[in-house]
């Protein structure tokens, strides 16, 4: 039962995207289709299952003043081994990701995940964190990609050839370049705290924001957040 | 002094096992990469050269211009030539340098050319990939040709919203252009 509800807490509660707010330079950087967002959000997610697992294992045995350095090393080797078996077996993705793969090693999700969650607990509770927190990371950037993508190109690809046109719609470039990267966050961040203000009314309790997210300062939250 | 000794030991025992795995996965991907890489030539060499029979990856000649080493890529069909690639590189783009591949025929005009590497903007610069941009390439005769932007008075209509990229790619092309037509007679004639 913990197991689901670990990994579970990562999808919604404690998104790291639309909840804790971390990996942001991945995130406003791939997501300009959706292709691009599942391939790093897998690449991501296979490096934090294999981190966790091995961080998790070592916590007894790495001592606290060099377990930055250690945690370090550990994902580094996972980056460096999915760079080698992306560019290996999936050469065109690795072409499109290029940078980013090597990034992944200063993503703070990864580096906040060993840090707060595997140095502290066992094993199997660490790979259903790094489970959770990767499904988190690949949906977040999917649905931003997905938005940027059908407004910024007018399509939606998912892998390779599987791909559709969407007819009559006039894509709006921006929505693909860096600024259309904050605006549709900034959207579906405050749709998130939207939805979850509604639903805390409906069940009669109130919704406090983290409050590096608190808008309630606005309209639309504002009325729910009181 | 105990504490110190442990730090060490254990910093250089993680290093040491990461350091292994990597050459352990280094060796079996690095067979599969490097054939990634010769499939993706091979298949830019096959878009922008006329029909051939021989490997024009390895069937190559180089030549010196301007302190710049140029590869040229010689297609032959049944021994004799039918067009060469090279690949060229403009700095001058939007977002770092753009690498193209270009094909041309016996007849000295343009087969087609192929973008292998750019970082232009998405939606616009990146638009020099397209179909559209690529195809008014091929069939255009070297010497007839005025090879820039019709903006700069030459022929080829560049992107729309994109005239710098376009302008680079043009650059580009026609500079492999000129060695190329100065040493047709050297490459056409290479190791045959």
């Amino acid at each position: 039962m913990t197991f689901y509800k670990e990994m579970l807490k990562g999808i919604w509660k404690e998104n790291p995207i639309f909840r804790l707010v971390l990996g942001m330079c991945p995130t406003l950087a791939v997501t300009t289709s959706v292709e691009n967002s599942l391939g790093m959000g897998l690449a991501a997610t296979f490096v934090l299952v294999c981190s966790n697992i091995v961080i998790s294992s070592l916590r007894n045995l790495i001592p606290a003043k060099v377990r930055i350095p250690c945690f370090i090393v550990v994902i580094a080797t996972f980056v460096t081994i999915v760079d080698l078996l992306m560019n290996a077996f999936a050469h065109e993705l690795h072409k499109s990701l290029g940078l980013f793969i090597p990034l992944i090693v200063v993503n703070c999700i990864i580096l906040g995940r060993a840090e707060a969650y595997a140095s502290k607990h066992p094993v199997v509770r660490s790979i259903a964190d790094g489970i959770g927190m990767g499904i988190g990371f690949t949906l977040g950037l999917m649905v931003l990609g997905t938005c940027r993508e059908i407004l910024g190109a007018g399509t939606i690809t998912v892998w390779g050839n599987l791909k559709w046109t969407i007819a009559g719609l006039e894509p709006m470039v921006l929505m693909i370049l860096a600024p259309g990267g904050f605006i549709a966050l900034g959207v579906l961040l405050g749709l998130m705290n939207h939805i979850q203000a509604v639903s805390a009314h409906r069940r009669g309790q109130t919704f406090t924001p983290p409050a590096h997210l608190d808008c309630r300062h606005c309209v639309m939250c504002g009325k729910w957040g009181e | 002094m105990k504490d110190t000794l442990r730090l060490i030991v254990v910093l250089t025992l993680i290093c040491l096992l990461a350091g292994l795995m990597l050459a352990w996965v280094n060796k079996f991907t690095a067979e599969p990469i490097k054939q990634a890489e010769l499939a993706e030539k091979m298949n830019a060499l096959r878009e922008v050269l006329p029909e051939y029979d021989n490997a024009p990856n390895s069937d190559t000649c180089v030549i010196e211009s301007d302190g710049k080493e140029w590869i040229f890529y010689v297609a032959r069909k049944g021994g004799s030539f039918v067009g060469a690639a090279f690949e060229t590189v403009s700095s001058e783009g939007y977002g770092g340098d753009i690498t193209i591949m270009v094909g041309v025929t016996a007849d000295e005009s343009l087969c087609a050319i192929d973008v292998l590497k750019a970082k232009e903007t998405p939606g616009l610069g990146a638009k020099i990939d397209a179909p559209e941009f690529k195809e008014q390439f091929s069939g255009k005769g070297i010497e007839a040709t005025t090879w820039a932007v019709t903006k700069d008075q030459g022929d080829i209509h560049a992107v729309t919203a994109a005239t710098i990229s376009s302008r680079a790619v043009v650059t580009a092309v026609s500079q492999g252009l000129d060695v190329l037509k100065k040493n047709l007679d050297t490459i056409s004639k290479a190791g045959s």
